[in-house]
């Protein structure tokens, strides 16, 4: 869909009017004052639906046994434009790399999923979710076991059918 | 039946006292409420809909709300002044209705009460002198803002009201003359004589006298003292909490005011069309009803029911003129402030004088001819008055006084920039 | 030192050269020059597992093949020298096509962890299958899993990882000359492995496999997961721990030192350094800081005193020297100083006490039992004095005292009525009654000492990590660190205080303000190190005028 260029022409001389325009325009507000059709949507009642590729609150996915993901690697710190993440590696009993901290700062972050698209291990996502008003400035630092905690569904960032867009 | 008189009438007068600032400041509140349902509505929107049932009680949440935030007061303010401004602001907007009859006069066990707070014999001028007041609010607290935008506003809202207010009196002086007198009451019961509402006789005085109020109201298209888009807010860009509610209850009480008079100056105020039973003006001792063919009065039979019924009127004929402004609001966009002053200064103003001239002639010659007030009186009137303003309706459309900046069929000859270009030094092949 | 890189050596004319042409480009080295080091000398890079500069080259990886005009086939050219006339080919579609397929067969049982992976961002088969590898890998085969081994000391084994190149194995042999990790098994099944349980503790130079290693199967259990590799800055510097003086990186991250590199300096420590250094780095990211200048004695020094910043405490330290000097009540100044000062410290810090008069400058420095000798570099081991800069102080003047873990010998300076300044030694051993009687006791030190309860100035200097500056090092050869740290506070450079302090006593208008003209100024009014100039240093150090001879030169 390409960017629809509208061109209005000026009226030639003497063929502007001013009332008569003025009461068709009073006319317009009217049909619409009256229309019932309304396109304001009842937002805490009716809740939009969310695109499927809506960058929102973050997810971090879980093994089947409740730890994270996550392994550490350093790549979404890294990538992040916005700088918000805040990760501490380290290795756990099993002798495996994990993230010991690993902090992501909603209010820094801009939402562009390269996170997401980063991540080897498919651990960190960005969500179909933007409900995250808190009372405090410091509960928008999301720790690991809040987002893991987050259970809304992640962010399709491309077609899993196709994944190249090919 | 006898006029109320003695401590009852010194009581009656407190409660109309009480009665109308209650009324008003609730309509006030409640036209709040409507411009922004009403203005949702016109873009297709739901409005205010959360406070109460249909957001009913949305205006008292303002109210509180108000109520509860900051005060602030800018440090290089006029302590004094910023303070007193708003309240020299809403006071005249509140004290300028009190001469509007809003009903037929009630009867009483203890005599017949004027549905009015005032009948002051000054009646009109009253609330030109008032209304005119309202200025000083508006620039006074302009200036002490110490605020660029609140002082152009201020100084806008200043030449705006002395432009406008040259129309609006005209346009007035041709109902005056109509009527002979100047009180509101006697306006009400001269329209019931004429059988025909001043909009009519009087149509572009009617014309006149709408689109100054606008100006007047500072109400778009005319709101150059708080445009939004130039000057912040204007003349309240430093205001806050209540005093800043002060001035938008002072807005809408002038709104209130204005649609007021407007109703009774030019649709009989609270008349009821095409009804004589509802007719009743205290002449010479006894409340009349009009006269029969004789000449004697009728004495009109005064009830409650019809005063209830007649202030129904006067209510609906006031809340046209106040959606007449929600709804201009949302349609007209501004005009530019030189657009504003050429339309007061070289339209209003010679077309009023004009108009003026012409009733005054009208009136003159059918007196002369004798035809008594009455309809034919008013017929005659009404045919003159539409041949002046579909002219002036004619003229103000084309392009002649409201038109874009580039107007070059005006200047009969291409625009031209000026030729701003340096003289530089030569450059081969230049 | 391996016989596989012989040194360009400008001093001797006669070399005999030869000429060749690699990828189009005539390219003139000394006889004997590998064809890769030739083309390392244009700037191509031709990747190599096996070969290192420091050991010895099997030609087994068989990733740095190249074309050669007129051989058969294409030859490793870590090994092959370079001839007269030799036309050379690595970037041919021969060479391309032969090293993409090498990489491929790497990747058949190279783990895919790069993400968990402590090699990764200095990873050098990272590196070249991003360069010349393929996009995707087409084994089907499961690979073969080793799990990881402990060999002990500070190394962690990851046999997955492993490529074969065996540098490990050589460094360990050639090297270090102990032994201890051999290749098991065969084939695909082969193996880095050591010997008996104790695998590689007690060696002294084994942390160096880790750096040698060019894959992620030798990591740091140090450094394990700790930080990535490409967050880590680096910052040349000089190992403090002993009066070698090797040649080191500081890699640092959110100003901390994360872990210690060498840095490669043929007259120093060639590629390598040893276990004792490389895990003493601790030290510069203590916490514990002075940060503000405070002026009074005791009790008199409260916080409030350090808003009067460094103009309001050097004024007042130097008037009351300037007054006791004048009052003849000074008497000698007794000065204690560190053995990890800079040589512009020291200077600095002779230079306060000869304007005041003269006096006595000593350093305390512990000293181990022995040289712990790397037996494959002969000239490099981990010296007995244990700072960087005794040969330096010495050099400037000041006699060392005390006993070998450095302690004791401070008795005449505790109690001494005149001058005392101590520069950067905390005085551990010291009670607070330190100076007691001292006319006038400045401290200029990095930490909070108890021993400074008594002075009447308590300076903050930085650490050598936090300033420019060079060490002198045992066999006299001056050595440039630089910046890796930001300073904490107000702390600041001892050449910087101590040099505003000087010039002021000597009534100088200027004082240096950089470590270059600190330096210049110090080797311009100092025999020993007479004709030395902060850009004569270079990457490699200048010696001093009288230099220590060491084993293997």
């Amino acid at each position: 869909m390409g960017v629809q260029v509208k061109v209005i022409q000026r009226p030639e001389p003497g063929r502007t009017s001013y009332l008569r325009a003025a009461l068709k325009g009073m006319a317009l507000t009217f049909r619409h004052m009256v229309n019932p059709t309304k396109v304001t949507q009842q937002y805490p009642e009716e809740q939009t639906d969310l695109s499927p590729r809506w960058r929102g609150t973050h997810v971090m996915e879980t093994h089947a046994d409740g730890r994270p993901k996550c392994v550490a690697c350093g790549l979404c710190p890294t990538v992040c434009p916005a700088n918000c993440i805040r990760l501490v590696g380290g290795e756990d009993d099993n002798g495996n790399r994990y993230p010991i901290v690993y902090e992501i700062d909603e209010f820094r972050c801009i939402f562009c999923g390269m996170c997401q698209e980063v991540c080897p291990v498919e651990a960190i996502h960005v969500g179909q979710h933007f409900e995250n008003a808190e009372y405090s400035r410091d509960r928008f630092v999301y720790d690991l076991d809040r987002l893991m905690e987050q259970d809304h569904p992640s962010t399709l960032l491309w077609d899993p059918s196709d994944p190249r867009s090919e | 039946m006898e006029p109320i008189s003695g401590v009852p009438a010194v009581l009656a007068m407190l409660g109309k006292i009480v009665g109308i600032f209650t009324a008003v400041m609730i309509v006030v509140a409640y036209t709040t409420y409507a411009e922004r349902r009403v203005s949702a509505w016109i873009q297709d929107r739901h409005g205010p809909n959360r406070v109460g049932p249909f957001g009913l009680l949305q205006p008292i949440a303002d109210g509180i709300k108000n109520i509860l935030k900051e005060e602030t007061m800018p440090a290089t303010a006029n302590r004094f002044w910023f303070v007193l401004g708003p309240m020299l602001s809403i006071i005249p907007a509140l004290v300028a209705i009190a001469v509007v009859p809003f009903a037929a006069p009630l009867p009483t066990p203890w005599g017949v009460v004027d549905m009015v707070v005032a009948d002051v014999p000054i009646g009109v001028l009253w609330v030109l002198a008032i209304g005119s007041l309202g200025i000083y609010g508006i620039v006074i607290s302009g200036w002490a803002s110490n605020n660029k935008y609140a002082f152009l506003g201020a100084l806008r809202a200043s030449a705006q009201m002395v432009s406008y207010e040259v129309a609006l009196g005209l346009a007035l002086i041709a109902t005056l003359m109509l009527a002979g007198n100047v009180t509101l009451t006697e306006m009400v019961w001269q329209q019931q004589q004429l059988d025909w509402w001043y909009a009519f006789p009087l149509s572009l005085a009617f014309i006149l006298f709408v689109i100054s109020a606008f100006a007047e109201t500072n109400r778009l298209p005319f709101d150059m003292p708080e445009a939004e888009s130039e000057l912040v807010t204007g003349y309240h860009t430093e205001y806050s909490a209540m005093k800043f509610s002060m001035f938008f209850i002072a807005e809408y009480a002038h709104m209130m005011t204005a649609s007021a008079l407007m109703a009774t100056l030019f649709l009989g105020g609270w008349d009821i069309p095409f009804a004589t039973w509802d007719d009743a003006y205290y002449w010479q001792g006894q409340y009349i009803s009009g006269f029969d063919e004789a000449g004697a009065p009728i004495a009109a039979s005064l009830a409650a029911w019809k005063s209830l019924a007649t202030y129904a009127v006067f209510s609906l004929k006031t809340a046209f003129f106040l959606f007449l402004y929600i709804w201009v609001r949302w349609t007209l966009p501004r005009f530019r402030y030189d657009q504003v002053m050429t339309l007061g200064w070289k339209v209003m103003l010679p077309v009023s004088l004009a108009y003026v001239m012409v009733v005054a002639s009208t009136i003159l010659v059918l007196d002369y001819l004798e035809i008594p007030y009455g309809f034919v009186f008013g017929l005659v009137l009404t045919v003159v008055s539409g041949l002046c303003t579909l002219g002036f309706l004619f003229f103000l459309d084309r392009d002649r006084v409201i038109a874009g900046a580039a107007v070059p069929h005006r200047l009969d000859r291409p625009v031209r920039m000026p030729d701003t270009r340096v003289p530089g030094p030569a450059i081969r092949g230049d | 030192m391996s016989q596989s890189t012989p040194q360009a050596n400008g001093n001797d004319a006669a070399v005999e050269t030869v000429t060749l042409t690699i990828d189009g480009r005539e390219v003139t080295v000394p006889k004997g020059t590998t064809v890769l080091k030739a083309a390392e000398s244009v700037g191509t890079e031709v990747p190599h597992y096996c070969f290192h500069e420091g050991l010895s080259s099997p030609a087994m990886c068989r990733l740095c093949l190249v074309e050669v005009e007129g051989a058969p086939k294409l030859q490793p050219s870590c090994v092959t020298q370079a001839q007269d006339g030799q036309v050379v080919r690595t970037q041919g579609d021969q060479a391309l096509r032969q090293r993409r397929g090498v990489l491929e067969f790497y990747l058949v049982n190279h783990p895919l962890d790069c993400p968990i992976c402590d090699q990764s961002g200095e990873c050098h088969l990272q590196d070249y299958v991003h360069e010349e590898g393929r996009d995707h890998g087409r084994s089907r085969e499961p690979k073969r899993v080793f799990g990881r081994d402990d060999f002990g000391g500070d190394v962690l084994f990851y046999g997955d990882r492993c490529v074969m190149c065996t540098r490990c194995v050589r460094f360990m042999n050639e090297v270090e000359q102990d032994p201890r990790l051999t290749v098991v098994e065969r084939g695909n099944r082969s193996v880095i492995d050591t010997f008996f349980e104790e695998g590689l503790d007690g060696t002294h130079w084994s942390g160096n496999v880790v750096d040698i290693c060019p894959v992620g199967a030798l990591v740091s259990k140090d450094f394990l997961y700790k930080q990535r590799a490409w967050d880590l800055d680096h910052t040349p510097s000089i190992c403090p721990s002993c009066s070698q003086g090797c040649n080191i990186s500081l890699h640092t991250r959110d100003n901390l030192v994360q872990r210690l590199k060498p840095r490669k300096n043929l007259d120093v420590n060639g590629h390598w350094m040893c276990d004792h250094g490389r895990h003493r780095y601790e030290f510069m990211n203590r916490p514990d800081r002075l940060t503000e200048p405070l002026t009074g004695r005791g009790t008199a020094r409260t916080p409030s005193s350090a808003s009067r910043g460094w103009r309001a405490a050097l004024t007042d330290v130097v008037d009351r020297a300037r007054s006791l000097a004048e009052g003849g009540r000074g008497g000698r100044v007794m000065a204690v100083m560190s053995p990890n000062a800079s040589n512009e410290d020291i200077g600095a810090l002779v230079e306060v006490v000869d304007a005041l008069g003269g006096g006595d400058v000593v350093y305390r420095m512990a000293r181990a039992d022995d040289e712990i000798v790397l037996k494959g570099y002969p000239s490099l081991a981990r010296r007995r004095d244990l700072a960087a800069n005794g040969h330096g102080a010495e050099l400037l003047g000041a006699t060392r005292v005390g006993d070998d873990d450095a302690t004791g010998g401070l008795e005449a300076v505790a109690d001494h009525d005149g001058i005392v300044i101590v520069l950067g030694d905390e005085l551990d051993d010291q009670g607070e009654d330190f100076g007691r009687a001292a006319a006038l006791y400045l401290y200029l030190g990095a930490h909070p000492s108890e021993a400074a309860t008594h002075a009447d100035a308590v300076l903050p200097t930085t650490t050598f990590a936090e300033q420019e500056g060079t060490f002198t090092n045992i066999q006299g050869r001056v050595q440039r660190f630089r910046q890796g740290l930001r300073a904490p506070g107000s702390a600041r450079p001892a050449w910087l205080i101590l040099g505003a302090v000087a010039a002021e006593l000597s009534g100088r208008e200027t004082a240096p303000t950089s470590a270059e003209e600190a330096f210049d100024a110090l080797a311009g009014r100092t025999n020993a190190l007479a004709g030395l100039t902060w850009d004569g240093l270079g990457s490699r150090g200048a010696l001093v005028n009288e230099t220590v001879p060491l084993a293997g030169d």
